[in-house]
């Protein structure tokens, strides 16, 4: 037994070695830009693939969430390898601008590619993808406007038939947030007591989770981003399938103020070391060929309009988006998380 | 326990700063240093709290405490049962079950909620669902029950026959013999086993999470995630860590202060019961029990969403990066682990406290002894020792955060080990002139050795399945499985998460196979 430990050893140590040795994390080569990544797409491999094939620089991805990509970038400050960052929900992006963590970056490209509300005013982040806080509701339960609008969550009609997301996520607080910005923070509270009132379970799971407890009649209503429910309808799985017939989905307030829209968005790091790179790529993600290529790949909605969406989506056509300035979500989210909190939606 | 009070000489206890020593001091530093780095910055670490921080705290661990009574409390039922039938009653397939029933341990706790809930939930195979508090602590209970197992089955192989066959020849019923002779012997085995699967469960955040559940875990990435107050995050996360201390101090003093001497030292094969067919198609029935709910269900169900989405990536490069991060991050803390475990049982009060002290971040979960680790770099780079973080300062680093984390699982089996070295020896070889490395190497490391081996082997599973500090702290363009697998869980794309998830799982299989094989050897004379 204890031969086998020596061998084990010895193995293990070999092994290391080998890993030491991996071109990938040595970094021999020096035409690269490094991205701290919190979205985690097989798109976007792609995109990069695209990007290297086009300028020969290699673009390397370190994903992990939002928030453990900040805590890392603060640790290491101007030693960091980080160029570029990249994240989903805009209230991520500002957490870590605000954290002092990103360069302003403004560019004649970028201000062509991304209209001026999906943006940080300052150029610290930059939108490149959009997505919608939808509505879903199971057909047989629900008729459409009866959930025309984010209000009508909160209606006694639902008493113990909506079932949400918990708030830590940032999708929710990002909804609240807008909804602060919007109507301050009386009514926000006020909204989120009254669909708290209607939870037909205590918030567990995912965005799809939620999905499917609507469609298996657990809840009749509930909010989730745009392509989850799109991921359902095109999954290979026939049970995934079978769950989003019996779904539909609103865009809601559009006789309002119109569906909240959050962004997939990146950042030039503080202590970029190939801040040109990083930039090049920034304007990549946001360029024709770019925006094109993502399109048909993930079901979001491209960041200018101009731009054609997904079959599936476009099918749906225009919607009427919510004119609030993204920043704005960064800026109530702690108090999104403070109302939350007090009115016990966790 | 008291196995080392009894040979610590008073030269001894005055703490002789021999080679051991030393090396035990350092280990029980590096193991601390994360830990310690997190109590400092919750006290005195700049950044805002948030208001109702309290209030997160005390719901966090009502929620924490009463998963691990019932979660816990399932896993120990479990994994003593499961134990006690198998080493000491014979029924169909019990030698089969011996491996089989360690299984589970290879699937970690996110992989069988996420499963558990495609399973269960709305579109899923099986009407009952599994959710919220019970859900939780279900998946706890039967994925957690082989650390119970282990312990209580090498506790009961290791009994000496004398004492089961003298309650016998005196009368005493399977039952009795049970109760009042096998499980107070087995007891200490029993407490080790079940506080490693608490302090896995007060550590997990990805299954409480899942169900919606406030722990200290959860409320930690609450405060972190959701209010944005790292400093909050670190705060709950110090209560976390001085509750495992007491729960350490608790689990201690429940072992109590007994000391198995005495009995034959002729092993024979143990006297095993034959159960009736009825008892021994329950005992069957429950065995299998045990592995389906703990593995086979879930993973054939991932293996099924696995076959479904076919366009998997490759998968090669992070299966070799897991086992070979596993593979040096278990050897590194096998051996800190077995420095300290050494120094423990050689020189009483000081190494009982070092023991304690480094088993701390077992149960903390690995995204905060990450943030340690990260601020420690901060520290080494204001002091100009590092520069960047580079791929290898981010290896070195993760490392060391695996021996932080888990040195406790590397600890607990080596100490029970040793605890089987009888009295005389240490103060035999002591009395024959053998220093304190002579003895380390000739005396307790041979006596040690298969519980070196079942350590290295936990560790290295332990390793694979851990999530959060691998995906803080490791390079550029390495992923492991168990990112792989998060980053598409996360994703909410369960597909795709299916095969990654299933390779960690084999991953883990070899070496827990191997572990089973070298329990059945911890008994001399054992044969079948």
């Amino acid at each position: 037994m204890f031969n086998l430990s020596r061998r084990a050893f010895a193995l293990g140590a070999s092994a290391t070695a080998l890993a030491a040795c991996n071109p990938s994390t040595g970094g021999g080569e020096e035409n690269f830009v490094n991205i701290y990544s919190a979205r985690h797409y097989d798109a976007d491999r792609l995109l990069y693939n695209a990007f290297e094939e086009a300028t020969g620089i290699a673009v390397r991805v370190l994903p992990a969430n939002a928030e453990q990509l900040l805590e890392r970038l603060r640790a290491e400050g101007d030693a960091t390898e980080a160029d570029l960052v990249v994240a989903a929900d805009a209230g991520n992006l500002w957490r870590i601008k605000d954290a002092g963590l990103l360069q302003n970056v403004t560019t004649p490209a970028l201000e062509a590619g991304v209209p001026a509300r999906l943006r940080d005013p300052e150029g610290a982040y930059w939108g490149f993808t959009k997505r919608a806080r939808v509505i879903v509701y199971r057909k047989d339960a629900v008729q459409p406007e009866e959930v025309a609008s984010y209000d009508n969550l909160a209606d006694a009609r639902f008493r113990g038939q909506i079932v949400a997301r918990s708030s830590t996520n940032v999708y929710q607080l990002s909804t609240l947030a807008s909804r602060i910005e919007r109507l301050g923070a009386g009514n926000a509270r006020a909204w989120a007591a009254g669909v708290r009132a209607n939870f037909a379970r205590d918030p567990q799971g995912s965005d799809t989770d939620q999905i499917k407890a609507v469609a298996a009649g657990e809840a009749q209503a509930t909010l989730c981003n745009h392509y989850y429910y799109f991921r359902l309808l095109q999954s290979d799985d026939p049970a995934d399938r079978a769950v989003a017939e019996k779904i539909g989905m609103v865009f809601p307030d559009q006789a309002g103020a119109g569906t909240h829209v959050n962004i997939s968005g990146a950042g030039v790091t503080l202590h970029a070391k190939r801040r040109d790179k990083a930039v090049q790529l920034l304007e990549y993600l946001v360029s024709d060929a770019a925006q094109t290529m993502l399109a048909p790949l993930n079901v979001e909605y491209p960041i200018r309009p101009e731009i054609p969406a997904a079959p599936g989506l476009a099918a749906l056509g225009a919607f009427k988006e919510e004119e609030i300035p993204l920043d704005a979500l960064g800026r109530h989210q702690a108090e999104a998380a403070r109302i939350f909190e007090e009115v016990g939606w966790r | 326990m008291s196995t080392s009070d009894a040979i610590t000489t008073p030269q001894a206890r005055a703490l002789r700063l021999d080679g051991v020593a030393l090396a035990a001091a350092l280990a029980t530093l590096l193991c601390v240093a994360p830990v310690l780095v997190v109590l400092v910055l919750a006290v005195f670490g700049a950044g805002e709290t948030v208001t109702f921080g309290a209030n997160l705290t005390r719901d966090g661990a009502i929620g924490t405490l009463t998963l691990m009574l019932a979660g816990g409390g399932g896993a120990i039922i479990l994994g003593a049962g499961a134990a006690w039938l198998v080493s000491l009653c014979r029924f169909p397939g019990r030698g089969v079950f011996e491996w089989l029933l360690v299984i589970p341990l290879a699937a970690p706790s996110y992989v069988l909620a996420y499963s558990y809930t495609s399973l269960t939930w709305a579109g899923g195979l099986i009407p009952y669902r599994i959710e919220g508090f019970w859900g939780a602590a279900f998946i706890y209970a039967v994925g957690l029950y082989p650390y119970v197992y282990l312990a209580a089955r090498a506790a009961f192989v290791s009994q000496s026959s004398c004492a089961i066959e003298a309650a016998r020849m005196l009368g005493a019923t399977p039952r009795a013999v049970f109760w009042r002779v096998a499980l107070p012997l087995a007891r200490p085995g029993i407490a080790a086993g079940g506080a490693l699967a608490c302090m896995e469960i007060a550590a997990d955040y990805g299954a409480a999470q899942h169900f919606g559940l406030t722990t200290l875990s959860t409320a930690i990435f609450r405060a972190w995630y959701a209010h944005g107050s790292s400093q909050a995050a670190l705060q709950i996360a110090a209560v976390l860590l001085l509750a495992a201390v007491a729960f350490l101090i608790i689990e201690r003093y429940a072992r109590g202060r007994a000391a198995f001497g005495g009995g034959s030292s002729r092993w024979r094969p143990l006297p095993r019961y034959e159960l009736n067919a009825l008892a021994g198609t329950g005992a069957l029935l429950f065995c299998t029990a045990l592995i389906v709910l703990g593995a086979i269900a879930p993973l054939a169900w991932l293996a099924r969403l696995a076959l479904l989405h076919a366009n998997v990536e490759d998968v090669a490069g992070p299966f070799l990066n897991s086992i070979t991060l596993s593979a040096g991050g278990a050897l590194l803390t096998l051996a800190l682990a077995a420095a300290i475990a050494v120094a423990a049982r050689r020189i009483g009060a000081f190494g009982r406290t070092s023991l304690l002290a480094a088993s701390i971040g077992y149960a903390a979960p690995g995204a905060v002894i990450a943030m340690g680790m990260l601020a420690l770099f901060g520290l080494a780079r204001e002091a100009g020792w590092v520069g960047g973080f580079g791929a290898g300062v981010a290896l070195v680093a993760l490392m060391w955060t695996y021996a932080a984390r888990f040195a406790s699982a590397g600890i607990q089996p080596i100490d029970a080990g040793l605890a089987r070295l009888s009295k005389g020896l240490d103060a035999s070889a002591r009395t024959l002139g053998a220093g304190p490395w002579r003895r380390f190497m000739r005396v307790d490391l041979p006596i040690a050795a298969p519980s070196l081996a079942a350590a290295a082997l936990i560790l290295f599973v332990e390793i694979l399945k851990e999530l959060p500090a691998t995906l803080i702290l490791r390079p550029f363009d390495f992923d492991t499985l168990a990112v792989k697998a998060s980053t598409y869980a996360s994703d909410e794309r369960l597909l795709e998460a299916a095969t990654p998830s299933l390779l960690i799982f084999v991953a883990g299989l070899a070496p827990i196979l191997l572990l089973t094989r070298s329990i059945a050897k911890t008994r001399a004379g054992a044969h079948e």
